[in-house]
């Protein structure tokens, strides 16, 4: 691509024995937001900090701007990081930190302070400029971070889960500032986060990551709805996944036969398994048709009612199939009413084949 | 709850009493510097100002002050220089044989006195450095640049990891971020140590007995007071002695606590 | 925590003095040798010279650098030198069963009894002696201890004494104690408060006793630091000259003071050195018993 801002090419990181990333390939292009997620030690904040300069590719080359950086020390890129701790320096007060980046430049002092005011106050704590760090709340805090990050104008900015410490109101808050930001300013974000909320309300691409490799990379829409495999099915929430042989394939889908019975399962575009092979499929949570009658044909699933968990208006049935597999089912809490739960002793969960999501043998 | 109470009385008064055992020395040594007899017991003699005379007089005594004040400036500036260094390798770095590095600055104060004094003074001797003020100097900086280390160790590991990092990030090279950001975040643990290694000199009188020569340090004056008789110019130096030690310790206990203290608060 | 200062280094092409010197001269190695170029020069240099010292020998006055065991002989041969390190184990010994007797229920009050602040300060208060003149203390305790000093005229009061308390092994004791009793209760106050609390609990709970509980859950689980409590106690009382030369009138004389007196009296320093070896080696075993002691594993 011809305005790919960073490319990771075949990079391999190890620390002695451990592999913490595994021959990596992605480009990540200029103005994007993207977030790097997967659960802990999967090695997405490795992946960050070798963008900036912290740790050094093992194999493989990270390039930005199509300038090999392998070699480049961290002081000599322009890569600001907003840490998760924030690690802002609590012997400066707010517009010091800001001014840390320029100083270091060798800017003047009287430019130094202009533009350090003035990032403040467009984050709109100009009146702390003067304020010990120490004396900040937690989203002033926050704000000085990414004032220093910002001061220096880089092409790219890198946040480690900025967001993880502050509570869920400010996280909101917080979120729509960043796009806003994000959008206002055209420049990379690159965003690494365990949190899929955070991930899909601001990215326009994440990448999903597990022990070290690529599990999936895609619009928020596709991950959510298209998961390539297992990992990523399970990792991004609500979702039921189904596993069993292929009997049949005919046209755009597929017949799998599972512990639970014969379920049609569309392909949507992907190569054709043969049959006898082993075959997955996920059919996601809020996906879901309940029935107490159980439905003349189609994909369906006798359960039995195990609980239920609300959350505002939406509610999660955990409910148990006859080999003793869980299936979730997400509905509206105001349909839920219109059905007596409680008194029915079975239920049938159905779907369309087209709702289904192939993902093959994993 | 009877007997638990009568317990609990009984430990505190034994507290005290052990209290008591270690502090009659000091009190008594700052009474005994104002009493007037010779050879002092109870009741006591007059209040008396002469032991301070006769000192304030002695021009041997304002010799060994002046040595005394510029080793124990000097050990503290190198040992906590030596301090830092070490605390700040074995904060950041991993390395082989780094057991063996810690060893080699933790060890000398498990050492007996008298035996460093007895390395000291030969090895001085067969390097020609022998009854230099600088051989004390040194021969205290090894002494007391471990609780140099300790002391500035204990504040990086408050520090955020990422600090340092942050500020690698922002621009600064390694040379930088020490100076901009490590230093600073470890000023108070730095004039802590300062004041503690300075004291620490200030009292020593073996090693400095040994390898002194001519250039006789405070202590090694009551040393050779004491040697010769009982005379009570020693409570005098020595409430001197007592008074610039606590001076410094106080010193370095305050710009500890209150440094915490804020940062507690605030955080809280 | 991961590094960044290191550059990867490109293969030496040449190795030139210079570069070599820029090799060398890098950000950890500037931070990390100092202090290993000045601990060898002043600390490792002067015990290894002080062990190659005690095989010189001492010729018209002069030292001169040889290999003999003259002086390690003519030491082991004389009973006195035996004496001295019977007597200075003796009494570093009884010192440390002293202390740490004397210590143990100052430091439990410390530990349990009292409120964490009142604790931060006694362990502040302690740290105070150390920067007191020890000389001074125990010049103090020369005029308090003495036949006419504070204690029998006190005495003297209720009818009692006088007693001669110096140059006695009592007043070598004393002066022990004043050089090790405040770090020992800090040791051991630190070690016991570190306990879990709810294993202590635990056992009351369980109907032990209280004295029982003392002997069969807080010594074992503070054992660790209870016993370097007891090296630390015995290896300053075994160093100490001070105490036993002026409180315990130096007849016989401790190793410390044996030492004193062989530097001070003339040129026999490859003697001395002897007895500083004789004394290193004595406290190099003690204090890795010590250790191993106190981190192996429990056995029932």
């Amino acid at each position: 691509m011809a305005d790919a801002l960073v490319e990771f090419d075949s990079v391999v990181k190890k620390f002695g024995d451990f592999t913490a990333v595994e021959r990596m390939n992605f480009t990540i292009d200029e103005g994007e937001f993207v977030a790097i997620m997967g659960p802990s030690g999967c090695g997405k904040t490795t992946t960050l900090r070798m963008l900036a300069g912290l740790e050094q590719p093992s194999k493989g080359e990270v390039r930005m701007q199509g300038r090999v950086m392998n070699a480049v020390p961290a002081h000599e890129r322009d890569t600001p990081l907003v840490w998760q701790s924030l690690a802002l320096f609590p012997f400066l007060n707010a517009r010091e930190n800001v001014e840390f980046g320029l100083q270091m430049r060798g800017v003047d002092a009287a430019t130094r302070r202009k533009k350090a005011l003035d990032w403040l106050d467009r984050l709109e704590i100009g009146e702390f400029a003067e304020r010990d760090i120490s004396s900040l709340s937690g989203g002033q805090k926050q704000r000085v971070a990414l004032a220093r990050s910002l001061v220096t104008e880089p092409k790219i900015l890198l946040l480690d889960e900025p967001l993880s410490a502050l509570d869920a109101n400010l996280v909101i808050r917080m979120q729509s500032m960043l796009t806003r930001l994000q959008r206002e300013l055209g420049i990379t974000f690159v965003y690494v986060t365990h949190s899929q909320s955070e991930a899909f309300a601001m990215a326009d691409r994440v990448v999903i990551m597990s022990r070290g490799r690529i599990a999936q990379i895609g619009t928020p829409k596709d991950i959510y709805r298209a998961p390539d495999n297992r990992f990523v099915a399970e990792f991004v929430g609500r979702n039921n996944i189904i596993s069993g042989k292929i009997k049949s394939s005919s046209g755009k889908s597929v017949l799998i036969n599972g512990s639970l019975g014969d379920f049609k399962v569309s392909l949507g575009g992907r190569a054709k398994p043969s049959p006898g092979s082993e075959g997955s499929f996920v059919i996601a949570a809020d996906l879901v048709r309940l029935s107490s009658k159980k439905p003349r044909a189609g994909n369906q699933i006798e359960c039995s009612l195990i609980s239920e968990e609300f959350i505002g208006s939406v509610v999660t049935l955990f409910l148990e199939a006859r080999d003793g597999s869980e299936f979730k089912v997400q509905i509206q809490e105001r349909e839920l009413a219109d059905m007596d739960l409680k008194h029915m002793g079975k239920v049938f969960v159905s779907w369309d084949p087209e709702r289904a999501h192939y993902i093959g043998a994993d | 709850m009877k007997p638990d109470r009568l317990l609990k009385w009984f430990l505190y008064g034994y507290l005290g009493l052990v209290f008591v055992f270690i502090f009659s020395p000091i009190l008594f040594s700052i009474i005994f510097s104002f009493n007037s007899d010779r050879f002092p017991t109870i009741p006591l003699g007059g209040f008396t100002l002469k032991w301070y005379e006769t000192i304030w007089q002695d021009p041997d005594v304002w010799e060994a002050a002046r040595t005394s004040l510029l080793v124990s400036f000097s050990v503290a500036t190198i040992a906590t220089f030596l301090g830092f260094t070490t605390a700040y390798t074995d904060y950041r770095y991993r390395f082989k044989l780094k057991p063996l590095y810690l060893a080699l600055i933790l060890l000398p104060p498990t050492i007996p006195l008298i035996i460093m004094a007895l390395a000291m003074l030969a090895w001085f001797a067969k390097i020609g450095l022998s009854g230099q003020v600088f051989s004390i100097i040194i021969a205290h900086t090894v002494l007391t640049a471990p609780f140099a280390m300790a002391i500035i160790r204990l504040r990086l590991s408050q520090m955020d990891e990422s600090l340092e990092a942050a500020a690698w990030n922002l621009g600064a090279n390694q040379w930088r971020a020490l100076r901009r950001v490590i230093i600073p975040f470890c000023r108070p643990a730095i004039i802590s140590s300062f004041c503690l290694t300075a004291a620490v000199s200030f009292d020593e009188f073996a090693i400095a007995w040994f390898i002194s020569g001519l250039n006789k340090t405070i202590p090694v004056v009551i040393l050779e007071i004491v040697t010769g008789n009982i005379d009570p110019q020693v409570n005098a130096i020595g409430s001197f002695v007592f008074l610039t030690s606590m001076t410094l310790v106080i010193i370095a206990q305050v710009v500890l606590m209150t440094k915490n203290k804020t940062e507690k608060e605030k955080h809280g | 925590m991961p590094v960044s200062g290191k550059r990867t280094q490109s293969a030496l092409v040449e190795t030139t003095p210079k570069r070599l010197l820029s090799h060398l001269l890098t950000f950890k190695n500037a931070v990390r040798l100092p202090i290993i170029i000045w601990q060898a020069l002043f600390f490792i240099a002067p015990l290894m010279f002080m062990v190659a010292m005690s095989f010189f020998i001492v010729r018209n006055y002069r030292m001169t650098e040889a290999f003999e065991m003259k002086n390690w002989l003519k030491m082991m041969g004389r009973d006195y030198f035996w004496d001295s390190y019977g007597l200075t184990i003796g009494l570093a010994t009884l010192a440390t069963l002293v202390v740490m007797t004397v210590a143990f229920p100052a430091a439990y009050t410390l530990a349990f009894k009292v409120s964490e602040n009142t604790r931060r300060w006694a362990v502040f208060l302690l740290i105070i002696p150390f920067f007191t003149s020890y000389l001074v203390r125990i010049f103090s305790w020369y005029v308090i201890l003495a036949e006419s000093g504070v204690i029998n005229a006190m005495l003297g009061y209720i009818g009692l004494g006088p007693y001669i308390m110096l140059n006695t092994k009592f007043g070598t004791i004393v002066g022990y104690m004043t050089l090790t009793l405040p770090l020992v209760i800090i040791l051991q106050t630190l070690s016991l408060a570190n306990i879990d609390r709810s294993l202590v609990e635990a056992a009351h709970n369980l109907g032990c006793r209280p004295w029982r509980t003392v002997f069969r859950i807080v010594l074992p689980l503070a054992r660790t630091g209870l016993i370097i409590a007891a090296v630390f106690c015995f290896i300053l009382s075994f160093g100490d000259f001070v105490s036993p030369y002026y409180l315990g009138g130096s007849k016989p004389p401790t190793l410390p003071i044996l030492i004193v007196d062989t530097v001070k009296s003339g040129q026999q320093w490859p003697r001395a050195a002897v007895v500083a070896v004789v004394m290193m080696v004595t406290l190099f075993i003690v204090a890795f018993g010590g250790i191993a002691a106190a981190y192996r594993r429990r056995v029932r």
